[in-house]
Protein backbone atom coordinates (compact mmCIF):
# COMPACT_ATOMS: atom_id res chain seq x y z
CA UNK A 1 0.00 0.00 0.00
CA UNK A 2 1.72 3.21 -1.14
CA UNK A 3 0.64 6.56 0.29
CA UNK A 4 2.20 9.99 0.50
CA UNK A 5 2.51 11.08 4.12
CA UNK A 6 4.22 13.88 6.06
CA UNK A 7 6.62 11.71 8.00
CA UNK A 8 6.94 7.94 7.95
CA UNK A 9 8.53 6.61 11.12
CA UNK A 10 9.39 2.91 11.13
CA UNK A 11 9.42 1.14 14.50
CA UNK A 12 11.06 -2.26 14.47
CA UNK A 13 11.41 -4.96 13.38
CA UNK A 14 14.01 -4.92 16.16
CA UNK A 15 13.11 -2.49 18.92
CA UNK A 16 14.23 -2.48 22.57
CA UNK A 17 10.61 -2.36 23.78
CA UNK A 18 9.28 -5.16 21.58
CA UNK A 19 9.59 -8.72 22.81
CA UNK A 20 9.34 -10.07 19.28
CA UNK A 21 10.13 -8.69 15.81
CA UNK A 22 7.41 -6.73 14.07
CA UNK A 23 7.58 -3.62 11.93
CA UNK A 24 5.18 -0.73 12.45
CA UNK A 25 5.33 1.97 9.84
CA UNK A 26 3.81 4.95 11.62
CA UNK A 27 2.58 7.91 9.63
CA UNK A 28 2.86 11.17 11.53
CA UNK A 29 1.90 14.79 11.05
CA UNK A 30 4.27 16.54 13.41
CA UNK A 31 4.03 14.51 16.61
CA UNK A 32 0.49 13.30 15.93
CA UNK A 33 0.12 9.78 14.58
CA UNK A 34 -2.28 9.67 11.64
CA UNK A 35 -1.93 6.06 10.58
CA UNK A 36 0.11 2.92 10.82
CA UNK A 37 0.90 -0.07 8.71
CA UNK A 38 2.04 -3.44 10.03
CA UNK A 39 4.59 -5.70 8.41
CA UNK A 40 4.84 -9.26 9.65
CA UNK A 41 6.89 -12.18 8.45
CA UNK A 42 10.00 -12.00 10.64
CA UNK A 43 9.18 -15.15 12.62
CA UNK A 44 6.71 -17.09 10.52
CA UNK A 45 6.77 -20.76 11.53
CA UNK A 46 4.13 -22.17 9.16
CA UNK A 47 2.99 -24.36 12.03
CA UNK A 48 -0.53 -24.90 10.65
CA UNK A 49 1.03 -26.27 7.47
CA UNK A 50 3.29 -28.58 9.51
CA UNK A 51 0.27 -29.84 11.50
CA UNK A 52 -1.71 -30.92 8.43
CA UNK A 53 -1.68 -34.66 7.82
CA UNK A 54 -0.10 -35.48 11.16
CA UNK A 55 -1.72 -37.58 13.91
CA UNK A 56 -3.13 -35.75 16.95
CA UNK A 57 -0.36 -37.22 19.12
CA UNK A 58 2.14 -35.10 17.19
CA UNK A 59 -0.11 -32.09 16.69
CA UNK A 60 -0.71 -31.66 20.44
CA UNK A 61 3.03 -31.00 20.89
CA UNK A 62 3.12 -28.70 17.86
CA UNK A 63 0.09 -26.76 19.17
CA UNK A 64 1.81 -25.69 22.35
CA UNK A 65 4.83 -24.59 20.34
CA UNK A 66 2.76 -21.92 18.59
CA UNK A 67 3.56 -19.64 21.52
CA UNK A 68 6.05 -20.00 24.34
CA UNK A 69 4.22 -17.59 26.64
CA UNK A 70 0.75 -19.14 26.55
CA UNK A 71 1.61 -22.73 25.64
CA UNK A 72 -0.79 -24.31 28.16
CA UNK A 73 -3.92 -22.80 26.59
CA UNK A 74 -2.88 -23.91 23.07
CA UNK A 75 -2.47 -27.42 24.47
CA UNK A 76 -5.81 -27.16 26.30
CA UNK A 77 -7.87 -25.79 23.39
CA UNK A 78 -6.49 -28.34 20.90
CA UNK A 79 -7.09 -31.28 23.26
CA UNK A 80 -10.57 -30.08 24.32
CA UNK A 81 -11.47 -29.64 20.63
CA UNK A 82 -10.38 -33.24 19.93
CA UNK A 83 -12.33 -34.40 22.99
CA UNK A 84 -15.46 -32.64 21.70
CA UNK A 85 -15.04 -34.27 18.27
CA UNK A 86 -14.53 -37.70 19.81
CA UNK A 87 -17.01 -37.56 22.76
CA UNK A 88 -14.26 -38.13 25.30
CA UNK A 89 -15.21 -37.24 28.86
CA UNK A 90 -12.77 -35.81 31.40
CA UNK A 91 -12.61 -36.97 35.04
CA UNK A 92 -13.71 -34.11 37.39
CA UNK A 93 -10.35 -34.01 39.18
CA UNK A 94 -8.52 -33.63 35.85
CA UNK A 95 -10.88 -30.82 34.80
CA UNK A 96 -9.98 -28.89 37.97
CA UNK A 97 -6.26 -29.53 37.47
CA UNK A 98 -6.55 -28.19 33.91
CA UNK A 99 -8.03 -24.98 35.30
CA UNK A 100 -5.16 -24.64 37.80
CA UNK A 101 -2.55 -25.09 35.02
CA UNK A 102 -4.40 -22.63 32.80
CA UNK A 103 -4.65 -19.99 35.53
CA UNK A 104 -0.97 -20.32 36.46
CA UNK A 105 -0.17 -19.84 32.77
CA UNK A 106 -2.43 -16.78 32.66
CA UNK A 107 -0.71 -15.35 35.74
CA UNK A 108 2.79 -15.63 34.30
CA UNK A 109 1.62 -14.19 30.98
CA UNK A 110 -0.12 -11.21 32.63
CA UNK A 111 2.95 -10.55 34.79
CA UNK A 112 5.18 -10.61 31.71
CA UNK A 113 2.79 -8.25 29.90
CA UNK A 114 2.74 -5.80 32.80
CA UNK A 115 6.54 -6.07 33.12
CA UNK A 116 6.85 -5.17 29.43
CA UNK A 117 4.60 -2.16 29.89
CA UNK A 118 6.49 -0.91 32.96
CA UNK A 119 9.79 -1.41 31.12
CA UNK A 120 8.47 0.54 28.12
CA UNK A 121 7.42 3.52 30.23
CA UNK A 122 10.79 3.41 32.02
CA UNK A 123 9.52 2.10 35.36
CA UNK A 124 12.08 -0.69 35.47
CA UNK A 125 11.91 -1.18 39.25
CA UNK A 126 8.28 -2.28 39.17
CA UNK A 127 9.01 -4.24 36.00
CA UNK A 128 11.76 -6.23 37.71
CA UNK A 129 9.56 -6.86 40.78
CA UNK A 130 6.94 -8.32 38.46
CA UNK A 131 9.49 -10.40 36.58
CA UNK A 132 10.74 -11.82 39.88
CA UNK A 133 7.17 -12.74 40.82
CA UNK A 134 6.68 -14.33 37.41
CA UNK A 135 9.61 -16.66 38.10
CA UNK A 136 7.78 -17.89 41.21
CA UNK A 137 4.68 -18.61 39.12
CA UNK A 138 6.81 -20.49 36.60
CA UNK A 139 8.19 -22.57 39.48
CA UNK A 140 4.62 -23.37 40.55
CA UNK A 141 3.75 -24.36 36.97
CA UNK A 142 6.77 -26.67 37.03
CA UNK A 143 5.62 -28.07 40.39
CA UNK A 144 2.23 -28.97 38.87
CA UNK A 145 3.19 -30.07 35.36
CA UNK A 146 6.87 -30.94 35.52
CA UNK A 147 7.95 -28.25 33.06
CA UNK A 148 8.08 -24.47 32.87
CA UNK A 149 7.17 -24.09 29.20
CA UNK A 150 5.63 -26.54 26.70
CA UNK A 151 4.46 -28.79 29.52
CA UNK A 152 2.16 -31.10 27.44
CA UNK A 153 0.18 -31.48 30.68
CA UNK A 154 -3.26 -31.81 29.13
CA UNK A 155 -3.98 -35.02 27.22
CA UNK A 156 -7.22 -36.45 25.80
CA UNK A 157 -9.37 -37.70 28.69
CA UNK A 158 -7.46 -35.98 31.46
CA UNK A 159 -4.10 -34.63 32.51
CA UNK A 160 -0.67 -36.22 32.54
CA UNK A 161 -0.16 -36.37 36.33
CA UNK A 162 -1.92 -35.65 39.63
CA UNK A 163 -0.87 -33.11 42.25
CA UNK A 164 0.14 -34.68 45.60
CA UNK A 165 -1.43 -33.17 48.74
CA UNK A 166 1.91 -31.85 49.98
CA UNK A 167 2.54 -30.05 46.68
CA UNK A 168 -0.96 -28.57 46.73
CA UNK A 169 -0.30 -27.14 50.21
CA UNK A 170 3.01 -25.67 49.03
CA UNK A 171 1.20 -24.07 46.08
CA UNK A 172 -1.34 -22.49 48.44
CA UNK A 173 1.44 -21.08 50.63
CA UNK A 174 3.17 -19.56 47.59
CA UNK A 175 -0.11 -18.04 46.42
CA UNK A 176 -0.57 -16.30 49.79
CA UNK A 177 2.92 -14.78 49.55
CA UNK A 178 2.43 -13.78 45.92
CA UNK A 179 -0.92 -12.16 46.62
CA UNK A 180 0.65 -9.90 49.28
CA UNK A 181 3.46 -8.89 46.92
CA UNK A 182 1.01 -8.31 44.06
CA UNK A 183 -1.13 -5.98 46.19
CA UNK A 184 1.96 -3.88 46.81
CA UNK A 185 2.91 -3.81 43.12
CA UNK A 186 -0.65 -3.07 41.93
CA UNK A 187 -0.72 -0.21 44.44
CA UNK A 188 2.59 1.10 43.10
CA UNK A 189 1.18 1.14 39.58
CA UNK A 190 -2.20 2.57 40.55
CA UNK A 191 -0.73 5.37 42.68
CA UNK A 192 2.33 6.24 40.60
CA UNK A 193 2.02 9.85 39.35
CA UNK A 194 4.55 9.39 36.52
CA UNK A 195 2.84 6.15 35.49
CA UNK A 196 -0.49 7.98 35.32
CA UNK A 197 1.03 10.68 33.11
CA UNK A 198 2.21 8.08 30.60
CA UNK A 199 -0.85 5.84 30.83
CA UNK A 200 -4.12 7.60 31.65
CA UNK A 201 -6.01 8.84 28.61
CA UNK A 202 -3.39 7.36 26.26
CA UNK A 203 -4.16 4.71 23.62
CA UNK A 204 -7.92 5.03 23.79
CA UNK A 205 -9.82 2.11 22.27
CA UNK A 206 -13.53 2.94 22.27
CA UNK A 207 -16.10 0.24 22.86
CA UNK A 208 -17.48 0.58 19.30
CA UNK A 209 -14.03 0.33 17.70
CA UNK A 210 -13.19 -2.66 19.90
CA UNK A 211 -16.38 -4.43 18.82
CA UNK A 212 -15.78 -3.72 15.14
CA UNK A 213 -12.27 -5.18 15.27
CA UNK A 214 -13.46 -8.20 17.31
CA UNK A 215 -10.98 -7.27 20.05
CA UNK A 216 -10.75 -9.93 22.74
CA UNK A 217 -9.29 -10.64 26.17
CA UNK A 218 -8.07 -8.00 28.62
CA UNK A 219 -7.82 -5.46 25.77
CA UNK A 220 -11.57 -5.81 25.14
CA UNK A 221 -12.49 -6.03 28.81
CA UNK A 222 -10.57 -2.79 29.50
CA UNK A 223 -12.87 -1.16 26.94
CA UNK A 224 -15.95 -2.34 28.83
CA UNK A 225 -16.76 -5.47 26.77
CA UNK A 226 -17.59 -8.37 29.09
CA UNK A 227 -16.32 -11.05 26.72
CA UNK A 228 -14.52 -14.07 28.15
CA UNK A 229 -14.61 -17.67 26.86
CA UNK A 230 -14.26 -18.94 30.42
CA UNK A 231 -17.92 -18.05 31.02
CA UNK A 232 -18.85 -20.86 28.54
CA UNK A 233 -16.44 -23.44 29.97
CA UNK A 234 -18.19 -26.04 32.17
CA UNK A 235 -15.48 -26.15 34.87
CA UNK A 236 -15.30 -22.36 35.15
CA UNK A 237 -19.11 -22.26 35.32
CA UNK A 238 -18.95 -24.66 38.31
CA UNK A 239 -16.45 -22.31 39.92
CA UNK A 240 -18.84 -19.36 39.46
CA UNK A 241 -16.54 -17.41 37.15
CA UNK A 242 -17.51 -13.84 36.18
CA UNK A 243 -15.39 -11.64 33.86
CA UNK A 244 -13.89 -8.38 35.14
CA UNK A 245 -14.28 -5.22 33.05
CA UNK A 246 -13.09 -1.62 33.23
CA UNK A 247 -14.70 1.30 31.39
CA UNK A 248 -11.66 3.57 30.90
CA UNK A 249 -10.45 2.19 27.50
CA UNK A 250 -6.84 3.46 27.97
CA UNK A 251 -3.38 1.96 28.60
CA UNK A 252 -3.83 2.36 32.36
CA UNK A 253 -7.08 0.36 32.30
CA UNK A 254 -5.50 -2.46 30.29
CA UNK A 255 -2.60 -2.87 32.73
CA UNK A 256 -4.80 -2.51 35.83
CA UNK A 257 -7.25 -5.04 34.41
CA UNK A 258 -4.40 -7.55 34.17
CA UNK A 259 -3.58 -6.87 37.83
CA UNK A 260 -7.27 -7.43 38.68
CA UNK A 261 -7.23 -10.70 36.75
CA UNK A 262 -4.11 -11.83 38.60
CA UNK A 263 -6.01 -11.61 41.89
CA UNK A 264 -8.96 -13.34 40.24
CA UNK A 265 -6.68 -16.19 39.03
CA UNK A 266 -5.27 -16.61 42.55
CA UNK A 267 -8.85 -16.88 43.83
CA UNK A 268 -9.76 -19.45 41.16
CA UNK A 269 -6.71 -21.63 41.96
CA UNK A 270 -7.49 -21.49 45.69
CA UNK A 271 -11.09 -22.49 45.01
CA UNK A 272 -9.98 -25.35 42.73
CA UNK A 273 -7.58 -26.70 45.34
CA UNK A 274 -10.24 -26.41 48.05
CA UNK A 275 -12.94 -28.16 45.99
CA UNK A 276 -10.60 -30.56 44.16
CA UNK A 277 -12.65 -33.76 43.66
CA UNK A 278 -11.14 -37.14 44.46
CA UNK A 279 -10.59 -39.72 41.75
CA UNK A 280 -8.54 -40.53 38.67
CA UNK A 281 -6.90 -37.92 36.43
CA UNK A 282 -6.55 -39.98 33.24
CA UNK A 283 -9.71 -41.38 31.67
CA UNK A 284 -8.28 -42.16 28.24
CA UNK A 285 -10.14 -42.15 24.92
CA UNK A 286 -9.74 -42.52 21.18
CA UNK A 287 -9.71 -39.51 18.85
CA UNK A 288 -12.12 -39.83 15.92
CA UNK A 289 -13.12 -38.10 12.72
CA UNK A 290 -14.98 -34.80 12.86
CA UNK A 291 -14.95 -31.09 12.34
CA UNK A 292 -15.13 -28.42 15.02
CA UNK A 293 -14.63 -24.78 15.86
CA UNK A 294 -13.54 -24.58 19.49
CA UNK A 295 -12.53 -21.56 21.56
CA UNK A 296 -10.79 -21.11 24.89
CA UNK A 297 -9.71 -18.06 26.84
CA UNK A 298 -5.97 -17.53 26.43
CA UNK A 299 -4.22 -14.89 28.58
CA UNK A 300 -4.61 -12.48 25.65
CA UNK A 301 -8.19 -13.45 24.80
CA UNK A 302 -10.25 -15.81 22.69
CA UNK A 303 -8.14 -18.51 21.06
CA UNK A 304 -10.00 -20.48 18.39
CA UNK A 305 -9.02 -23.70 16.67
CA UNK A 306 -10.78 -24.80 13.46
CA UNK A 307 -10.04 -28.50 13.12
CA UNK A 308 -11.06 -31.27 10.73
CA UNK A 309 -9.77 -34.74 11.57
CA UNK A 310 -10.11 -38.15 9.91
CA UNK A 311 -11.10 -41.51 11.42
CA UNK A 312 -7.50 -42.26 12.44
CA UNK A 313 -7.26 -39.02 14.44
CA UNK A 314 -5.10 -37.30 11.82
CA UNK A 315 -5.50 -33.57 11.34
CA UNK A 316 -6.77 -32.98 7.82
CA UNK A 317 -7.35 -29.25 8.07
CA UNK A 318 -6.49 -26.77 10.81
CA UNK A 319 -6.50 -23.03 11.26
CA UNK A 320 -5.70 -21.16 14.45
CA UNK A 321 -7.21 -17.76 15.20
CA UNK A 322 -5.08 -16.30 17.96
CA UNK A 323 -6.20 -13.33 20.08
CA UNK A 324 -3.17 -11.24 19.13
CA UNK A 325 -4.36 -11.02 15.51
CA UNK A 326 -7.42 -9.02 16.56
CA UNK A 327 -5.66 -7.09 19.31
CA UNK A 328 -2.64 -6.01 17.21
CA UNK A 329 -4.94 -4.99 14.35
CA UNK A 330 -7.06 -2.84 16.65
CA UNK A 331 -3.95 -1.46 18.33
CA UNK A 332 -2.32 -0.34 15.09
CA UNK A 333 -5.43 0.87 13.31
CA UNK A 334 -7.47 2.29 16.22
CA UNK A 335 -5.51 2.79 19.45
CA UNK A 336 -2.38 4.55 18.24
CA UNK A 337 -4.18 6.72 15.67
CA UNK A 338 -4.41 10.24 17.04
CA UNK A 339 -1.69 9.73 19.67
CA UNK A 340 -0.24 13.09 20.61
CA UNK A 341 3.29 11.79 20.84
CA UNK A 342 5.34 9.25 18.94
CA UNK A 343 6.69 8.16 22.33
CA UNK A 344 3.22 6.81 23.15
CA UNK A 345 3.20 4.41 20.22
CA UNK A 346 5.44 1.80 21.83
CA UNK A 347 3.71 1.96 25.22
CA UNK A 348 0.26 1.73 23.60
CA UNK A 349 1.38 -1.17 21.45
CA UNK A 350 2.83 -3.02 24.45
CA UNK A 351 -0.29 -2.29 26.56
CA UNK A 352 -2.30 -4.52 24.20
CA UNK A 353 0.06 -7.42 25.09
CA UNK A 354 0.88 -8.27 21.47
CA UNK A 355 2.28 -11.72 20.76
CA UNK A 356 3.88 -11.87 17.34
CA UNK A 357 4.67 -15.60 17.65
CA UNK A 358 0.92 -16.26 18.02
CA UNK A 359 0.01 -13.82 15.23
CA UNK A 360 2.36 -15.34 12.69
CA UNK A 361 2.00 -18.96 13.84
CA UNK B 1 23.65 -7.66 -3.99
CA UNK B 2 22.42 -7.24 -0.43
CA UNK B 3 18.68 -6.94 0.05
CA UNK B 4 16.77 -6.43 3.24
CA UNK B 5 13.72 -8.48 4.12
CA UNK B 6 11.83 -5.43 5.38
CA UNK B 7 12.31 -3.61 2.10
CA UNK B 8 10.98 -6.48 -0.01
CA UNK B 9 7.44 -6.42 -1.25
CA UNK B 10 5.03 -8.52 0.75
CA UNK B 11 2.83 -9.80 -2.07
CA UNK B 12 3.69 -13.48 -1.65
CA UNK B 13 3.29 -13.35 2.13
CA UNK B 14 -0.03 -11.53 1.82
CA UNK B 15 -1.18 -14.06 -0.75
CA UNK B 16 -0.34 -16.89 1.68
CA UNK B 17 -2.55 -15.24 4.30
CA UNK B 18 -5.44 -14.97 1.86
CA UNK B 19 -5.35 -18.60 0.74
CA UNK B 20 -5.62 -20.00 4.28
CA UNK B 21 -8.82 -21.99 4.92
CA UNK B 22 -11.02 -19.33 6.51
CA UNK B 23 -9.58 -16.40 4.58
CA UNK B 24 -10.10 -18.23 1.29
CA UNK B 25 -13.73 -19.02 2.04
CA UNK B 26 -14.34 -15.38 3.04
CA UNK B 27 -12.68 -14.00 -0.10
CA UNK B 28 -14.72 -16.39 -2.27
CA UNK B 29 -17.91 -15.35 -0.45
CA UNK B 30 -17.23 -11.63 -1.04
CA UNK B 31 -16.31 -12.34 -4.67
CA UNK B 32 -19.63 -14.17 -5.13
CA UNK B 33 -21.56 -11.33 -3.44
CA UNK B 34 -19.99 -8.70 -5.69
CA UNK B 35 -19.77 -10.99 -8.75
CA UNK B 36 -16.07 -10.40 -9.30
CA UNK B 37 -13.22 -12.82 -10.01
CA UNK B 38 -11.53 -14.19 -6.89
CA UNK B 39 -8.04 -13.37 -8.13
CA UNK B 40 -9.04 -9.77 -8.83
CA UNK B 41 -10.40 -9.40 -5.32
CA UNK B 42 -7.25 -10.95 -3.85
CA UNK B 43 -5.13 -8.48 -5.79
CA UNK B 44 -7.23 -5.58 -4.54
CA UNK B 45 -6.98 -6.75 -0.92
CA UNK B 46 -3.22 -7.26 -1.20
CA UNK B 47 -2.78 -3.75 -2.60
CA UNK B 48 -5.05 -1.97 -0.12
CA UNK B 49 -4.72 -3.76 3.23
CA UNK B 50 -1.68 -4.42 5.37
CA UNK B 51 -0.77 -7.88 6.69
CA UNK B 52 -2.52 -7.65 10.04
CA UNK B 53 -5.72 -6.35 8.42
CA UNK B 54 -5.63 -9.34 6.08
CA UNK B 55 -5.08 -11.69 9.03
CA UNK B 56 -8.04 -10.15 10.86
CA UNK B 57 -10.46 -10.21 7.90
CA UNK B 58 -12.47 -13.29 8.97
CA UNK B 59 -12.95 -11.99 12.53
CA UNK B 60 -14.09 -8.58 11.26
CA UNK B 61 -16.40 -10.23 8.71
CA UNK B 62 -18.00 -12.26 11.50
CA UNK B 63 -18.63 -9.10 13.50
CA UNK B 64 -20.05 -7.43 10.38
CA UNK B 65 -22.42 -10.36 9.77
CA UNK B 66 -23.68 -10.07 13.34
CA UNK B 67 -23.84 -6.30 13.77
CA UNK B 68 -23.57 -4.32 10.50
CA UNK B 69 -26.59 -2.44 9.08
CA UNK B 70 -29.16 -4.42 11.05
CA UNK B 71 -31.90 -1.82 10.62
CA UNK B 72 -31.49 -1.09 6.89
CA UNK B 73 -32.10 -3.92 4.41
CA UNK B 74 -30.73 -2.09 1.36
CA UNK B 75 -27.56 -0.94 3.15
CA UNK B 76 -27.05 -4.50 4.44
CA UNK B 77 -27.54 -5.97 0.96
CA UNK B 78 -24.92 -3.57 -0.39
CA UNK B 79 -22.65 -4.12 2.63
CA UNK B 80 -22.42 -0.44 3.57
CA UNK B 81 -20.92 -0.86 7.04
CA UNK B 82 -19.41 -4.26 6.22
CA UNK B 83 -17.19 -2.96 3.41
CA UNK B 84 -16.45 0.46 4.93
CA UNK B 85 -16.05 0.35 8.72
CA UNK B 86 -15.61 -3.40 9.29
CA UNK B 87 -13.53 -4.70 6.36
CA UNK B 88 -12.31 -1.24 5.31
CA UNK B 89 -11.98 -2.03 1.63
CA UNK B 90 -14.05 0.96 0.47
CA UNK B 91 -14.27 4.57 1.62
CA UNK B 92 -17.35 5.68 3.54
CA UNK B 93 -18.05 8.60 1.19
CA UNK B 94 -18.08 6.39 -1.92
CA UNK B 95 -20.36 3.85 -0.28
CA UNK B 96 -22.75 6.51 1.07
CA UNK B 97 -23.09 7.92 -2.46
CA UNK B 98 -23.93 4.45 -3.80
CA UNK B 99 -26.48 3.75 -1.05
CA UNK B 100 -28.13 7.16 -1.58
CA UNK B 101 -28.36 6.53 -5.31
CA UNK B 102 -29.91 3.08 -4.76
CA UNK B 103 -32.42 4.53 -2.27
CA UNK B 104 -33.35 7.24 -4.78
CA UNK B 105 -33.98 4.58 -7.44
CA UNK B 106 -36.11 2.53 -5.07
CA UNK B 107 -38.21 5.62 -4.18
CA UNK B 108 -38.57 6.34 -7.92
CA UNK B 109 -40.20 2.91 -8.39
CA UNK B 110 -37.30 0.61 -9.40
CA UNK B 111 -37.73 -2.89 -7.88
CA UNK B 112 -35.46 -3.35 -4.84
CA UNK B 113 -33.58 -6.32 -6.36
CA UNK B 114 -32.80 -4.38 -9.52
CA UNK B 115 -31.70 -1.32 -7.53
CA UNK B 116 -29.44 -3.46 -5.32
CA UNK B 117 -27.96 -5.16 -8.39
CA UNK B 118 -27.24 -1.71 -9.82
CA UNK B 119 -25.69 -0.72 -6.47
CA UNK B 120 -23.39 -3.73 -6.61
CA UNK B 121 -22.14 -2.74 -10.04
CA UNK B 122 -21.36 0.66 -8.54
CA UNK B 123 -19.50 -1.00 -5.66
CA UNK B 124 -17.45 -2.90 -8.26
CA UNK B 125 -16.74 0.39 -10.02
CA UNK B 126 -15.72 2.00 -6.74
CA UNK B 127 -13.34 -0.88 -6.10
CA UNK B 128 -11.97 -0.24 -9.62
CA UNK B 129 -12.08 -3.93 -10.48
Amino acid sequence: MKRIVDVNIPLGPIHPCFKEPIRLKCEAKGERITGAEVELGYMKKGIERIMKGRPWQEVMFLAERVCGICSVIHNMVFIEAMEQISDISVPPRAAYLRVIANELDRMQSHMLANFSYCYTIEHETLGMYLLDLREQVMDELERLTGARVTCAYIIPGGVRCDIPKKEAEALLTTLDRMEADLRRYAGMFEGGPMIALRSRGVGILTLAAAERAHVVGPTARASGIAVDCRTNHPTYQKLGFLPITRPDCDNFARVMLRFDELFQSIGIIRKCLKELPKGIVRGGGVCKAGEIRYSGEAPRGELTYFIRSDEFGRIVEIQIQTPSIMNIEACCHEMIIGSDSIADVTSTFVSADPCVACTER
Amino acid sequence: MTTYLFEQDLITQKYRILVAMRHDSLVRKIARELDIPVQELRRYLIEHLDMIQLENLPARAEMADDHADLGDAIARALGREKYTIYLRILSGAAMDAIVNEVNTRVHAGTPVDDAVAYGRTQVREALKL
